[in-house]
């Protein structure tokens, strides 16, 4: 069976990159957020932590923007791209990942609603992360910044439960945990996970 | 038994034996000052400075006699202490006795408290950009580890100097009720505005104010309430959080255990 | 302290004038605001509104040295309502019986007597001759023969004054004290208080009104006093005011009366009782002068006109005065003996009269006080001098004139906790070091928390310290220093002789005991006193004997051992087991005379030995067999109207005539305060006494007319310059605050103290700012005819512009802390102590200087800040 690209090398960094950092961050951020865990803040040491991970976790997204202008504006422009797929996707969803059939799943792109939502998120609470983030350590903390950057840790850290349950244990997804560690994917999966997208691919092969 | 301290305004002569006692019980350093064209100094609490006198001058016109008032500004010992509540650690914590702690080894110098106690109380000298420096300070009503007057039987270093009796030490009740009588006293007697100040403020504070006059005559904030954001913060959005984060999990493990099931069953057909 | 810090609480109107008692005296005000929590009243009487005045219920603004119009404005207040209420009314808003019967209100004086307002001598009284004019010195002085009473030892009173009878002026005797008193005040009017001390008249008389309330029998009224009242030329005349104005209203020897001066430190009342002044020996007994030569010469002189005065008319027949009671053998006699034999011990015997001629002896008119001694240091008089726990070159009036003086010394040494002004004059801003010849040793003392000792409060209680820490370095207490000196002096007399050695090597001196130091209980025992020969401890004064027999180095202390020679100082009862618990604790430590915690107390009882006010009894008579109960009664006789022993004592004790004095004719300017101007007062006339200020120096009637004014000449330099009002328009005052000491060493080292009064400061009102453009904060200039400092304004409606006369007075306040050493100096080189513009003038009578009052001048100089 044929193995397709799915993300580039320096793309698959980056999503580790920014996984470590929001580990780090979330796990700093946590002892901060639960008074039972914050033996581990140890004194206010984890806030250093925090910092120097808030730093990679702006650091590389820009330096990955500089370096790949064209496939950043490209995914932004993916993860903010919405049609009618895309609800119907999310109508067939809760069907299909509760292990019901597959067939009534709109065929969707590179990636498909569900990631692209994960996407809009994860950037939506990056930017409130950073600007709030960025206030209080500049400025001081203030309580409009506190309480912000603890909602998008709320709803980013609820989206995350969602995302990394389905990578890591969802049966039917475990083609794209392979994806992000490999790059590649089976035609298979692309075929039946991502339809358009297969379709492009294809188009772009008999191109070349 | 709550306990607290009160502060008689109408007997208090700014003498600021208070807030040497204070510096010297606790160790703490002076603070380099200049005259800024008054007796009060240093001009604001400090890591190094947890109380301190204000003096306030009124009148002194043909028709309003001359008043120099005297304040106190130091922790207030809320029992709905918004430091507490935003305390993301437990360093800042309420004691039986109704006074509130700060147990310096557990604070991360957040500075949450700072930024949420109504009255200002709180101080820290940490780098913003590091996060790392002195941690929070505050009046701890003599509880902190080490310098524990009051769990030794002592009362209040500020309160064993004061030479005029301004400042006493007691059983919460004891004293609310001798000051309401002298407060009741100072009304009928000259004073209309005469006040308690503390005696329900944010749930009542384990400081407590004896003034002949308006809280905002002695610069004193009006009515303060624990601020709603600290409020929605901690009652409301965390908890909510909690629920979110906990819905989610929920629905998670129920989807892989439903999902296993129905693929396997589908697979065996 | 006639009554002592605890009793405060007892009463029931306290003035405090020519005094910042919360700030200066923290602690008092925990006894003060006790008695504002029982309804006592107190009121501030003061140029600026300070932390006093915030918490009195009525607050009195006077411009600073005008006491006496405005205690005068009192007098007349109260006796003007004495003689317009009706004998039943009058009897019940004044104690009557104790102005007419335990003072001498009603006694005769002497018909040749002329009072102050005449026009032959406008501001003086009759017998008075000027100075040569424009010389320093004393102005002038009296010849006071027709001060005393029309008989000299039977005096009688006006028999309508104490019956009460009378309802006219006209009605009393023209030379009874109570109506010359009148003649002296009835100008002193509300208006007139207005216009000389600036106190609008509205605010007076509340003061006068609210205050006189305490003349009523069982109410009690007290002024507490401090420096404010007597650093002025005539400052003594101001307590006398006090004092008329306390005896008018039945105020002294009772409970939460009395008049009460604040002491500046904590153990000035030690030290002057131990003699640190230079008129007197250990409890009070007179220096002896040179024309002294012997001891029978020098207890004749002391005796002379001591005489007992048995006023006629009233209740009461004899004074208990103890001094001179035994002719042949006066009591006088026994307590100087004592003390000769405690200072010369064996070497004291009757053949050489106990070493009388050892004593040093002054020369009569020769100024020995502070003012004096520095100007004998100027001129070249003083070679060596010793200075101990005092700090000149700050706290010394015209401070730079007596830095300047300390050039002229041979030698100096200083004896203190740091590195003083003093100690440091030859370096300070201006001075030349490579010009100065005086050699200065710093001897390292102790402070307080490191030696063991006692000090006598204001109260008058010796309380016993002991220490809490080893001095640091090769600092030692005091005793230490001072017995290793005398021995080292003996020993150098004793071998190398020199100018009248017997005096110092005759000298009993044993402080160790066989110990390697000196310890002060031996110090305290010998000032308390014992028996020559068997050493044991003397339990009071009354066992003292003139033969030799009894040592004793300070009779007022006698009586604070107990018969096993346990130190009563040491003790602390902390019951207080006086009646209806009034606070005496007289087991709390011990204080003289005998533990008596408040003197005068026979005036607390009516005629039967019945308290006047029940409800705080100091004394009470309990009947013949258990006699009186309560305080230690001065003397034990029984009450007046209960007398047993055919005598019928009156109360004032120490009184030759036995009641107290509205009338006295031991102080130097008058038997009767009249108001003078400060010696520079922005005034040209004085507007009481209508005299003029016409001459260079000072003039008498317009000035005090037997004040000392001061001259320093050095190095063609006149020091002391007098400023005038074209020149200086505004009055200055200095005084401390709550957060340093005196001249500072203590607290101008200590950071935290530092962090409270970082800087010396100049305050002044907000008009005279504007005029001046100066803001809070700003950095200015004061200045007077005798040199100026740099300070931090602060410009405070707490000062305000009075009226005085039609024009327009400010005042300016300066602190006088700060100086050029330690870690808190002033602005200006000089080190800006509000005393390098005080004038080297004195009171008459004992020549403290007129720190409070004098002319100044103020200027912006630069922006303050950081
Ligand atoms: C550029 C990004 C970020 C910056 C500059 C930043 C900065 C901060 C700062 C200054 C605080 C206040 C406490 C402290 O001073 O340490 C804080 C708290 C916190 N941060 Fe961040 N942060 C960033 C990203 C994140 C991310 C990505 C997460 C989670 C995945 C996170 C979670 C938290 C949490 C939970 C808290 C504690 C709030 C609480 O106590 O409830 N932060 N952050
Ligand atoms: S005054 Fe401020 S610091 Fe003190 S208990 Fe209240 S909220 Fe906390
Ligand atoms: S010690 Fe007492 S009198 Fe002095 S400033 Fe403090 S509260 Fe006021």
């Amino acid at each position: 069976m044929k193995d397709i690209e799915r993300f580039r090398k320096r793309a698959i960094f980056h999503h580790w990159w920014i996984v470590l950092c929001s580990f780090l961050l979330a796990v700093t951020g946590l002892f901060m957020f639960m008074e039972t865990l914050s033996p581990g803040a140890m004194g206010g040491y984890s806030r250093i932590i925090h910092r120097f991970a808030a730093l990679g976790f702006v650091a590389v997204p820009i330096i990955y923007f500089v370096l790949n202008p064209k496939t950043s504006l490209e995914w932004l422009k993916e993860a903010f791209t919405w049609n009618t797929d895309d609800i119907g996707w999310l109508q067939a969803a809760p069907e299909y990942y509760f292990g019901g059939p597959e067939e009534n799943m709109p065929p969707q792109g590179r990636s498909n609603t569900g990631q692209k939502l994960w996407m809009v998120v994860v950037i939506i609470t990056g930017v409130v992360f950073v600007i709030t983030g960025a206030v209080m350590m500049f400025s001081g903390v203030s309580g409009v910044a506190v309480i912000l950057h603890d909602i998008a840790f709320i709803a980013g850290g609820a989206m995350f439960l969602v995302h990394f349950f389905l990578a890591v244990f969802h049966p039917r997804m475990s083609e794209a945990m392979r994806s992000m560690i490999t790059g590649k994917a089976s035609e298979d999966y692309v075929k039946s996970h991502h339809g358009k997208w297969y379709e492009e691919v294809v188009a772009k092969g008999e191109q070349s | 038994m709550a306990k607290a301290i009160l502060y008689d305004a109408t007997k208090c002569t700014g003498c600021r034996g208070c807030q040497v006692a204070c510096k010297n019980w606790n160790g703490l350093e002076a603070v380099e000052t200049y005259n800024w064209g008054s007796y009060e100094n240093p001009k604001d609490l400090s890591t190094q400075t947890w109380l301190k006198m204000r003096f306030i001058e009124k009148g002194g016109t043909e028709t309003d006699n001359m008043r120099w008032l005297f304040a106190r500004q130091s922790c207030m010992h809320c029992t709905d202490a918004a430091c507490v509540k935003v305390c993301p650690t437990g360093a800042l914590h309420i004691r039986t006795d109704g006074f509130v702690a700060l147990d310096k080894d557990k604070c991360t110098n957040c500075g949450y408290c700072v930024e949420f106690c109504p009255f200002s109380i709180p101080r820290l000298d940490a780098s913003l950009i590091s996060g790392i420096g002195d941690k929070a300070t505050k009046c701890t009503a003599c509880t902190t580890a080490g310098l524990n007057r009051i769990d030794n039987g002592y009362q209040p270093a500020c309160v064993n100097t004061c030479p005029t009796g301004a400042l006493t030490f007691g059983d919460r009740e004891t004293l609310l009720s001798a000051a309401q009588d002298k407060v009741a006293a100072l009304k009928s007697n000259s004073h209309p505005n005469a006040y308690l100040y503390g005696e329900n403020e944010v749930g009542g504070t384990h400081v407590l104010y004896i003034l002949d006059d308006t809280p905002k005559a002695y610069g004193l904030i009006e009515d303060p309430k624990v601020p709603a954001a600290a409020t929605a913060w901690q009652d409301i959005i965390k908890p909510l959080g909690y629920g979110i984060v906990g819905v989610v999990g929920l629905g998670l493990i129920l989807n892989i255990m439903v999902a296993r099931a129905r693929i396997i069953s589908r697979e065996e057909k | 302290m006639t009554n002592h810090w605890i009793d405060l609480r007892n009463s029931d109107r306290i003035m405090i004038i020519g005094s910042n008692a919360a700030e200066n005296h923290p602690i008092s005000f925990k006894w003060v605001t006790a008695a504002k929590e029982r309804g006592a009243k107190l009121i501030s009487v003061d140029p600026r509104f300070t932390r006093t005045s915030s918490k009195a219920d009525i607050y009195a603004p006077m411009r600073s040295g005008c006491d006496i119009t405005f205690i005068g404005g009192m007098i007349r207040y109260i006796l003007d309502d004495m003689q317009k209420s009706s004998p039943s009314e009058r009897a019940e808003k004044y104690n009557m019986t104790y102005v007419t019967q335990y003072t001498n209100a009603a006694l005769i004086i002497n018909n040749s007597f002329e009072g102050a307002l005449e026009s032959t001598h406008p501001g003086l009284f009759g017998g008075y001759t000027a100075s040569k004019n424009g010389t320093p010195g004393i102005l002038g002085s009296y010849n006071k023969s027709t001060w005393n009473y029309a008989d000299s030892t039977t005096p009688a009173s006006d028999p309508a004054l104490v019956n009460n009878t009378w309802t006219a002026w006209e009605d009393l005797d023209s030379k009874c004290v109570l109506r010359l008193l009148w003649e002296n005040y009835k100008d002193y009017t509300p208006e007139k208080v207005e216009e000389i001390t600036g106190c609008p008249k509205d605010k007076f008389l509340e003061v006068a009104q609210t205050y006189a309330e305490s003349g009523a029998p069982g109410k009690a009224g007290t002024i507490m006093y401090a420096m404010g009242t007597t650093q002025h030329t005539y400052g003594t005349q101001n307590i006398r005011g006090y004092a008329i104005l306390q005896l008018l209203l039945g105020n002294i020897g009772i409970a939460g009366g009395g008049i009460n001066a604040l002491r500046g430190t904590s153990n000035v009342q030690g030290s002057t009782d131990m003699c640190l002044l230079s008129h007197i020996l250990p409890g009070y007994l007179q220096v002896p002068i040179h024309t002294d030569q012997s001891l029978d010469d020098y207890i004749a002189r002391a005796k002379k006109g001591k005489d007992f005065i048995t006023p006629q008319g009233l209740a009461g027949d004899k004074s208990a005065s103890w001094w001179w009671y035994n002719d042949a053998d006066p009591n006088y006699k026994k307590y100087l003996v004592s003390m000769l034999k405690a200072w010369y011990g064996d070497n004291a015997t009757a053949a050489n009269d106990f070493g009388f001629n050892y004593l040093p002896k002054v020369t009569s008119g020769d100024d020995y006080t502070h003012i004096g001694t520095f100007e004998a240091v100027a001129a070249g008089i003083v070679k060596g001098m010793l200075v101990w726990g005092q700090n000149p070159a700050v706290g010394g009036p015209d401070s730079e004139g007596e830095r300047k003086a300390l050039e002229k010394l041979d030698w100096l040494v200083v004896s203190d906790l740091f590195e003083t002004e003093t100690a440091a004059f030859w370096k300070r801003g201006g001075a030349n070091p490579g010009s100065i010849n005086t050699e200065v040793f710093l001897l390292p003392a102790a402070c307080s928390y490191e030696k063991q000792g006692s000090i006598s409060n204001s109260g008058r209680w010796a309380q016993w310290r002991w220490k809490a820490l080893e001095p640091i370095g090769q600092a030692k207490p005091d005793l230490e220093i001072v017995d290793e000196l005398a021995l080292k002096l003996k020993e150098l007399y004793t071998s190398e002789g020199g100018e009248f050695p017997e005096a110092i090597t005759k000298l009993f001196w044993d402080f160790r005991e066989g110990a390697a130091e000196a310890d002060p209980n031996i110090a305290a025992k010998e000032f308390n006193g014992y028996d020559w020969t068997t050493k044991t401890a003397l339990t009071s004064f009354g066992n003292l004997k003139s033969d030799g027999s009894t040592c004793s180095g300070n009779w007022l202390y006698c009586g604070m051992f107990d018969a096993n020679g346990n130190n009563k100082a040491k003790q602390h009862d902390p019951v207080d087991k006086s009646l209806n618990q009034i606070g005496l604790y007289s087991g709390w430590t011990w204080c003289w005379p005998i533990n008596r915690r408040i003197i005068y107390n026979r005036a607390s009882v009516d005629l039967d030995g019945e308290p006047w006010d029940k409800d705080h009894p100091v004394i009470k008579w309990t009947g013949s067999i258990t006699k009186w109960a309560g305080d230690i009664a001065d003397g034990g006789w029984n009450p007046i109207n209960l007398s047993a022993e055919g005598a019928k004592y009156l109360p004032f004790i120490m009184h030759r005539e036995g009641v107290g004095r509205i009338w006295g004719d031991g102080r130097a300017e008058g038997p009767l305060p009249v108001a003078y101007e400060p010696w520079e007062s922005p005034l040209e006339t004085n507007l009481l006494t209508g005299v003029e200020d016409t001459e260079a120096n000072g003039t008498p009637g317009f000035n005090d007319p037997c004040c000392y004014i001061g001259k320093m000449e050095m190095d063609g330099q006149v020091w002391n310059e007098r400023g005038t009002p074209d020149n200086y328009p505004y009055v200055g005052m200095t005084y401390r605050l709550t957060e340093h000491w005196q001249a500072g060493q203590m607290t101008r080292n200590l950071p935290w103290l530092i962090e409270l009064q970082p800087q010396p400061i100049a305050e002044l009102d907000p008009v005279l700012a504007s005029q001046k453009g100066i803001e809070s904060g700003d950095i200015v200039e004061v200045s007077t005819a005798r040199g100026s400092i740099d300070a931090v304004a602060i410009v405070t409606k707490r000062f305000q512009p009075l009226t005085i006369g039609g024009k327009t007075v400010h005042h300016v306040g300066v602190p006088w802390h700060w100086g050029y050493t330690g870690q808190c100096t002033g602005i200006s080189p000089n080190g800006s102590s509000g005393n390098v513009l005080t004038p080297h003038v004195g009171d008459a009578n004992t020549t403290i200087p007129e720190y409070k009052t004098f002319l100044c001048n103020i200027k912006y100089v630069r922006k303050g800040g950081e």
